[in-house]
């Protein structure tokens, strides 16, 4: 696939993800819904799996975390902004990692099963694995300093707490599955203007709400 | 190989969601509910520790946080030298996140006990504080 094509489609999905991030997922904070597993067992889980096997590209949603991520840095909405901005990218680097051995034309998930299965270990582990290296990363950067116990004090928090995102997966995983299989690709004259003018849009609207509260 | 990975994933999506629902029995089951806070050792009550230490208001991002500062309270229950230590604050729920004096002097505790710092993460806003322990 042409590289301009698949850089357009990271910065499409990781602008949504962003977008989420930030957006809904500070409108679910607000009004006391579990925003985190949320975010990862709905929106994160949707946006990386169909961009996996519309684009059937590895490094993609590792470069989707980086651009969510980014984005993350605007959120006006929550503090310690570098420290979910790492998160998100872990998130997506530990997707990468999931599903390395998941061949392109998808064999695999044809069982319902299995497909349910890849949601439940996919939110769960990358919740978790983003909810530790949060946990490490914050007090390094705007505390003051990591401490081992503490982290090893949290650790079945932390494990219990991807219960959620985990349950959210099994159903999710199966459903992106579902819709993929409606046809939805853009004829290419109309890619890129739409691909660039969504992120353009998500970022406008995460930056114009950070100005709006912060300037 | 597409055999092995048909056993294997529901092998270990099972065995993570075992992993949570262990640890959040574990959680449940290890979690302290009690009306006192361990300061050092000893322990306080909400109400005691209250009567002893004035009232202040914290500007935070989230705005006005009005209760005792840690400041007051850590030197009227007797810790001595304060910033000679670094202070963890446990939650009920095993939480717990480590302090040095120059932040811990910065929060409140309010009557909900809730610690609140203004210029950190919110990763160290602690709700249900049980204990502070004085290293």
């Amino acid at each position: 696939m042409d590289k301009m094509k698949i850089f357009a489609g990271i910065l499409l999905f990781g602008s949504l993800w962003g977008f989420s991030e930030s957006i809904i997922g500070s409108a679910l904070s607000e009004v006391g819904l579990p925003a985190g597993a949320i975010m990862t067992g709905f929106f994160a889980l949707t946006f990386l799996v169909i961009s996996r096997m519309t684009y059937k590209q590895p490094g993609m949603q590792l470069g989707m975390g980086v651009i969510a991520g980014t984005l993350r840095l605007f959120n006006p909405f929550a503090s310690c902004h570098i420290c979910s901005a790492l998160a998100i990218m872990a998130e997506g680097a530990i997707f990468e990692i999931i599903w390395y051995n998941i061949s392109f034309d998808f064999k695999e998930l044809k069982p319902i099963i299995i497909q349910m299965s890849m949601g439940i270990l996919t939110s769960y582990l990358i919740y978790v694995g983003g909810y530790i290296l949060t946990q490490i990363l914050t007090p390094i950067v705007s505390g003051p300093g990591f401490y081992f116990e503490n982290l090893i004090a949290m650790i079945p928090n932390i494990f219990s707490s991807g219960l959620l995102p985990a349950l959210i997966g099994a159903v999710v995983l199966p459903a992106t599955i579902l819709i993929k299989k409606v046809d939805f690709s853009l004829k290419d004259r109309l890619y890129y203007p739409t691909t660039i003018g969504i992120s353009l849009l998500c970022w406008s609207i995460v930056i114009g709400s950070w100005f709006l509260i912060t300037v | 190989m597409i055999f092995g990975k048909e056993k294997i994933i529901p092998i270990l999506a099972i065995s993570v969601l075992l992993l949570g629902i262990f640890s959040a029995l574990y959680v449940n089951a290890t979690q302290i509910s009690k009306e006192t806070i361990t300061i050092n050792g000893n322990e306080y009550t909400i109400t005691y520790l209250f009567s002893i230490c004035k009232k202040v208001t914290i500007q935070t991002d989230e705005g006005e946080k009005t209760g005792i500062s840690f400041d007051e309270m850590i030197t009227k229950v007797g810790v001595g030298c304060p910033s000679c230590h670094n202070y963890i604050i446990k939650a009920e729920d095993k939480y717990q996140q480590t302090y040095t004096w120059e932040v811990l002097k910065t929060g409140v505790l309010t009557d909900y006990s809730r610690a609140y710092f203004p210029n950190t993460a919110h990763t160290f806003w602690i709700r249900n504080v049980v204990e502070i322990e004085v290293k």
